[in-house]
């Protein structure tokens, strides 16, 4: 070996530290990734100082949208088929094998009865583009949203309700949501909130 | 990109001994990196990772045939009244009820907040201040709360979080206005055309 290294390139820094750093941060995010499944529509949801958590497992989620417009899912893959079975026989209708393999593919549905064929129909990518009008829950009128969470209970009975609601949806929509599931004897619900700081001195009360 | 550096064999035929050519491998590394960049932007946009929270709400049951449960009418001294207006308005009525002379007066339009929050605080330590708790240990300030058809769900679970703030155990929602409350508050509570949004 020469005495003499040749300069040819000199080190400035040497750039292992940061890429180790770098397939760490990779491996971490890879490990905690759950993806998010595709969702009907956009919710921002309000905040809210309470720390419960939203259970994992067995959740029912009714969202209502900006517009009032009502989803619904379910979050096991099983469940959602028994519940699609469950109110075809209540309803008389029937879907074939694709149709319910598509249906269980989606975290969330917003559509009546009658249009939800059609949306099962079509191609895979373009089912998440359609603008989807929401579950009828008129309590004056027709009201679907009752039966879907009667078939998803009968599929599941473990299933706990979670209502997410964006910040501008008005008022009656959130009451017509309330209305069907009270009609089904179901009193306890989970707002799903962002979290917030309490105000400062605010501590939690021994019930 | 990668090159393999050859060393210099030795000088020639120095010491009549044949040295192989030390040859070492250098590997630029610049596209790994970028490419495992490129993956954490990828994982970190396409998953998602704070849980949301979530509240509880619990409501009455709602029964069809239900006689009327006879209950101590409420004195309106101990209860204030909140509605939730448009445009995130919420109006106060504290101690008084729809009917009485000065409900017109007592009337107060608050905005969410320290606004809020005071007002209720207020009303609570003079409620709790005058009357006593009342047989089964519990505070005497009630809080009556009344969504309106212009308000939102944020209104709806701001007020929510306002009473767990303020420790108010007793409170109600009540969905309806009665015809007296539906004249004090007027204009206020009927929906506009801009409001469909």
């Amino acid at each position: 070996m020469a005495k003499v290294r040749p300069k040819k390139h000199p080190p400035f820094m040497d750039m292992t530290a940061m890429t180790d750093v770098a397939f760490l941060l990779l491996t971490f995010f890879i490990m905690t990734a759950t993806f998010k499944s595709q969702e009907a529509a956009e919710i921002d949801t309000p905040s809210s100082i309470s720390a419960i958590k939203v259970p994992d497992d067995n959740i029912m989620m009714i969202s209502i949208g900006t517009k009032g417009e009502v989803f619904f899912g379910v979050d096991a893959q099983p469940d959602r088929i028994a519940m699609l079975d469950n109110i075809a026989t209540s309803k008389g209708l029937s879907f074939t094998d694709e149709q319910k393999k598509k249906f269980s593919n989606q975290a969330s549905f917003g559509f009546p009865l009658a249009q939800l064929k059609g949306w099962l129909d079509l191609p895979g990518p373009e089912m998440g583009t359609v603008k989807q009008p929401g579950i009828p829950t008129d309590s004056t009128g027709i009201s679907e949203l009752a039966d879907w969470v009667y078939a998803a209970r009968q599929a599941n009975s473990q299933l706990r309700i979670a209502i997410k609601g964006d910040n501008s949806a008005k008022f009656p929509a959130f009451k017509n949501v309330l209305a069907n599931l009270q009609s089904q004897n179901i009193n306890r619900f989970n707002l799903v909130t962002d979290s917030e700081e309490p105000p400062a001195g605010w501590k939690v009360e021994d019930k | 990109m990668a090159e393999i550096v050859e060393s210099g064999g030795g000088k020639g035929k120095g010491d009549g001994k044949v040295r192989a050519k030390k040859l070492s491998t250098r590997v630029d590394m610049t596209p790994m990196v970028d490419l495992g960049f490129l993956l954490i932007t990828f994982f970190m946009l396409a998953t998602t990772l704070g849980k949301p929270t979530s509240m509880t709400l619990n409501v009455p049951d709602k029964q069809e045939d239900k006689k009327e449960q006879e209950t101590e009418p409420l004195k309106a001294s101990k209860v204030l009244t909140i509605f939730l207006g448009r445009n995130d308005d919420v109006f106060l009525l504290d101690g008084v009820a729809a009917d009485d002379d000065v409900a017109a007066t007592t009337l107060k339009k608050v905005r969410f907040g320290t606004e809020l929050r005071s007002g209720i605080f207020k009303a609570q330590t003079r409620v709790n201040s005058q009357f006593e708790k009342d047989e089964e240990g519990n505070l005497p300030f009630v809080v009556v709360i009344k969504p309106t058809v212009v308000s939102t769900y944020k209104n709806v679970v701001d007020i929510l979080d306002e009473m767990a703030i303020t420790k108010t155990k007793r409170y109600a929602m009540v969905d309806f206005l009665t015809p007296l409350e539906q004249e004090l508050l007027g204009d206020r509570v009927v929906p506009r055309p801009e409001d469909e949004n």
